[in-house]
């Protein structure tokens, strides 16, 4: 139980730092000294203080959307365990599938895309046709790429996958994590709306997909719309910090045990979103068009990885 | 090429009772009135004949003198440097030039809303700078309409194109943007993703500059000029001060014209800088996009170095400049360049080999050469299309002609072409900046050679030798005045009354030229493409709209 709730406050309380921290990269290699790296806590803070401006065409999806993404992605965020060492894992909800992560998370994305399009307005539906295409392209890269991790561990449970990264010296260093490692950094990109599929500092409506969704939400709901996809940012980089690299020197159960390990995810979090924030500023967004090749890329890389672990074997 | 002697062309083609030409004014300008049933002939004898260009067409309310509309055209001459105008005498309709000359389109739906004059057999009857709350039969610019009239508001529907078939639907735009940008509507007709057509809606912010400039005197006008368009002050107020020296029959000093092309060469570059970091913010490239204003920012700095106002206002002044302000400038002039020129060779070697920046800028948004000509396709969006328009070139003007520098042509007409052509003309501005500071120099200390001649070495600092003062214009009189902003050719018309003062002040700008081109350029990529296209072109809404 306290596990549970260490990881729930870990997740929620974590995910917009991790905004902070990107921004500041791409603020210093713009030589500004950018927003502070709490920002985003501030403005989550502003906007439950503010009131809602809602659209008079809309119907209750509108109004229960902002429930339902942030239910769900906190749902998820309880699936995948920050803390894997000093009994967390042991603690970790043991039905925590890969497909019900993926498809909790997909039942957010479901209320995004229905409440853009509810409004009415054109960025919305423009945002949720586009985000409607992006998830379809990524879908089957990422069910691979967890499929074949669930192959070497020989179970699809979070769980079992990421124990079984434990038992390695330096999983990153096995040839079929290493595929499914840039696997899951492309889709890292894409399902959280980054660069180079889609930019989340715009001001351009019409190239938005996600803010376009989100347009219309103000106060509130805004502020939980924007959590969310934190958290769901998140959850993706803590698949990849303790799958990819995992904290294997043992520790002492209890208190003390936990208190590094929760320091340590920290840091791994902080140091992935710092390459994120490098990798951002290095590229461009690509054309609308283009995403489909990069959704290839890792699909074929996905594939890769799958027939990779039958010809090496474990 | 042979020189072609407009004169005789007209007497040859036109006898004088359909075309006659006037006089060959002291500018340079040939001027021919004109039977208004022979215009259309008179426009395709100069435009398809002879490659000349519409500069601008616009109507005079001239009825209380001649009880007549005066509908005035402009033609250029870019290989030859020449501008013929004609005028005819219409009443309440006049014969539209339009399918011969699709660039006259505009203008002549901007008379019809603007004087209710009407183009007969124009093929796009809507309304122009109108929307839908004005109330017909209401003429702006006509003399006997009063200035502080309010008409009613009226509520109309709009009328766009109509794009049929099964899964086309268009997409509203504006005229309130979720960034901080100026008020226009776009009515994009898609299938999906790709455009097929756009429309954009513009004049939300019309300042009604044309009738507020009526009846005032040319130097309060020249405050007016410099607020058409704030990243442009100083080409626009130059092209109206060319325009009142030339009515004035005053040549500037030397030292003047020297110190006016600094100016109108950094109000490029602080320009040009801020377009290319608005292509490189539309594709996210936030590296490219910081440092670009990081140069921007210098022009600026070396702008207030200069003159003390970063924004170029009250520089220029009618018959010079206000004050000798690059007296002792040079060598920070040069300092400034010499750091802008190198941090602008390091980025563009950057971008140039970013391929996911050149996936993104070629073969989008191609603006065909056919289209650009067509359509007088002006500035940088037209010199990325293959057309030599460069107005420093054609009409040169102040002494532009006795720097060394290359006006940059290329032939691909997408994002990256525009791109590159901006670039190249920041360093060609440098290049022309310091050229315009050696000059400055030597005259300042009174060496021969390359400066004698100015103002006779004068030392002192005087503002005689940069300024020479009009008290008065000569009445019932007109000139053009012709520049190159930093989005294009600028072209001013002034005409004094019988007092000497402005009696109509036509502005075209530019953006007026070059937003059709850029919906044409549109069509055919996709929706999220659209702000990247329309930064490449950045055009003014408020130089658009006056």
């Amino acid at each position: 139980m306290g596990y549970i709730i260490i990881q729930l406050v870990l997740m929620v309380g974590l995910a917009p730092l991790i905004n902070g921290i990107i921004k500041k990269v791409k603020a210093f290699s713009q030589k500004r000294k950018g927003a502070p790296i709490l920002q985003m806590y501030y403005d989550i803070g502003k906007l439950l203080k503010k009131e809602m401006v809602v659209s008079e065409t809309s119907s209750w999806i509108y109004k229960a959307a902002p429930y339902v993404v942030f239910g769900s992605t906190a749902a998820a965020a309880l699936l995948v365990p920050a803390v894997t060492n000093a009994g967390g894992l042991n603690a970790a909800f043991s039905g925590g599938d890969v497909l019900v992560l993926l498809y909790t998370l997909a039942l957010g994305r479901f209320f995004l895309m229905l409440a853009g399009l509810d409004t009415g307005s054109t960025f919305g539906g423009m945002g949720s046709s586009r985000e409607g295409m992006i998830s379809s392209l990524m879908e089957p890269s990422i069910l691979i790429g967890l499929f074949t991790l669930g192959l070497a561990s020989g179970s699809l449970s979070i769980k079992m996958i990421m124990s079984e990264s434990l038992s390695k010296v330096c999983p990153i260093a096995d040839p079929v994590y290493i595929i499914i490692f840039f696997v899951l950094v492309i889709v890292l990109l894409a399902e959280t709306c980054r660069i180079p599929v889609d930019d989340p500092a715009t001001h351009l409506e019409l190239t938005m997909v996600h803010e376009a969704m989100i347009l219309e939400y103000s106060g509130r709901q805004l502020a939980l719309m924007e959590l969310a996809a934190a958290v769901k940012q998140l959850i993706l980089m803590t698949l990849i910090v303790n799958i990819f690299f995992p904290i294997t020197a043992v520790l002492p159960a209890g208190v003390p045990g936990v208190a590094i390990m929760i320091i340590l995810y920290i840091v791994r979090i902080v140091l992935l979103a710092v390459v994120i924030g490098v990798v951002e500023v290095c590229i461009v967004k690509l054309r609308f068009f283009s995403i489909p090749n990069l959704a290839a890329l890792s699909f074929i890389l996905a594939i890769i990885g799958f027939v990779n672990y039958f010809v090496i074997g474990r | 090429m042979a020189l072609v002697d407009y004169k005789l062309l007209i007497s040859e083609a036109f006898s004088e009772a359909q075309v006659k030409v006037i006089e060959k004014r002291a500018d340079g300008v040939i001027y021919a009135e004109a039977d208004p049933e022979f215009i259309r002939k008179a426009a395709k004898l100069f435009v398809h004949d002879n490659g000349c260009i519409l500069l601008t067409l616009f109507a005079c309310d001239e009825r209380k003198e001649a009880g007549k509309f005066g509908i005035y055209y402009a033609f250029g001459d870019r290989k030859r440097g020449e501008v013929i105008v004609i005028k005819t005498a219409v009443e309440t309709e006049f014969l539209s030039i339009s399918r011969d000359v699709p660039a006259a389109s505009l203008y002549e739906r901007e008379i019809k809303d603007m004087f209710g004059v009407v183009p007969q057999g124009h093929p796009d009857g809507r309304r122009f700078v109108f929307h839908g709350n004005w109330p017909g039969g209401s003429f702006p610019l006509r003399k006997d309409f009063d200035r502080k009239h309010k008409p009613e508001f009226m509520k109309r529907p709009l009328y766009f194109q109509k794009v049929q078939g099964s899964g086309t639907y268009e997409i509203p735009v504006g005229p309130v943007h979720a960034g901080i940008i100026e008020p226009g509507h776009f009515r994009f007709s898609v299938a999906g993703e790709p455009i097929i057509n756009l429309e954009a809606q513009l004049y939300f912010v019309h300042k009604g500059i044309e009738k507020l400039s009526e009846g005032m005197t040319f130097e309060k006008v020249f405050y007016i000029s410099e607020r058409i368009s704030g990243d442009e002050t100083f080409s626009n107020s130059l092209a109206y001060c060319q325009a009142v020296e030339k009515i004035a029959g005053v040549k500037v000093p030397k030292r003047a014209a020297f110190t006016r092309m600094v100016f109108a060469e950094l109000e490029r570059l602080i320009c040009h800088f801020g377009d290319l970091s608005g292509i490189c913010t539309d594709v996210a490239y936030g590296f490219a996009w910081s440092h670009f204003n990081l140069l921007r920012i210098w022009s600026y700095q070396l702008a207030d170095e200069l003159c003390g106002v970063r924004f170029l206002r009250s520089v220029n002044a009618v018959g010079g400049v206000r004050k000798d302000f690059l007296r002792g400038k040079n060598s920070i002039m040069n300092e400034y360049l010499d750091k802008i020129e190198a941090e602008l060779k390091d980025i563009m070697h950057i971008c140039r080999r970013n391929n996911l920046l050149r996936d993104r800028t070629e073969h989008t948004g191609i603006l065909e050469n056919k289209a650009a000509v067509d359509l007088n396709a002006v500035g940088p969006g037209g010199r990325a299309s293959g057309v030599r328009c460069d107005a420093r070139k054609a009409f040169a003007y102040e002494e532009y002609d006795s720097v060394a520098w290359d006006e940059i042509v290329l032939k691909d007409g997408d994002v990256a072409s525009r791109m590159e052509v901006k670039a190249r003309e920041c360093f060609e501005s440098i290049k022309i900046m310091r050229q315009a500071g050696v000059v400055l120099l030597n005259d300042e200390l009174g060496r021969t050679g390359q400066a004698s001649g100015l103002n006779d070495g004068c030392k002192e600092e005087s503002n005689n030798a940069v300024r020479i003062e009009i008290t008065q214009l000569p009445p019932d009189t007109w000139a053009l005045g012709i520049t190159e902003s930093s989005r294009g050719e600028n072209v001013h018309f002034v005409m004094t009354d019988s007092e000497g003062n402005i009696s109509r002040y036509k502005v075209r700008t530019p953006s007026y030229c070059n937003w059709p081109a850029l919906c044409i350029a549109v069509n055919g990529n996709i929706v999220p493409d659209f702000p990247l296209i329309n930064k490449s072109f950045n055009l003014s809404y408020a130089g658009n709209d006056l």
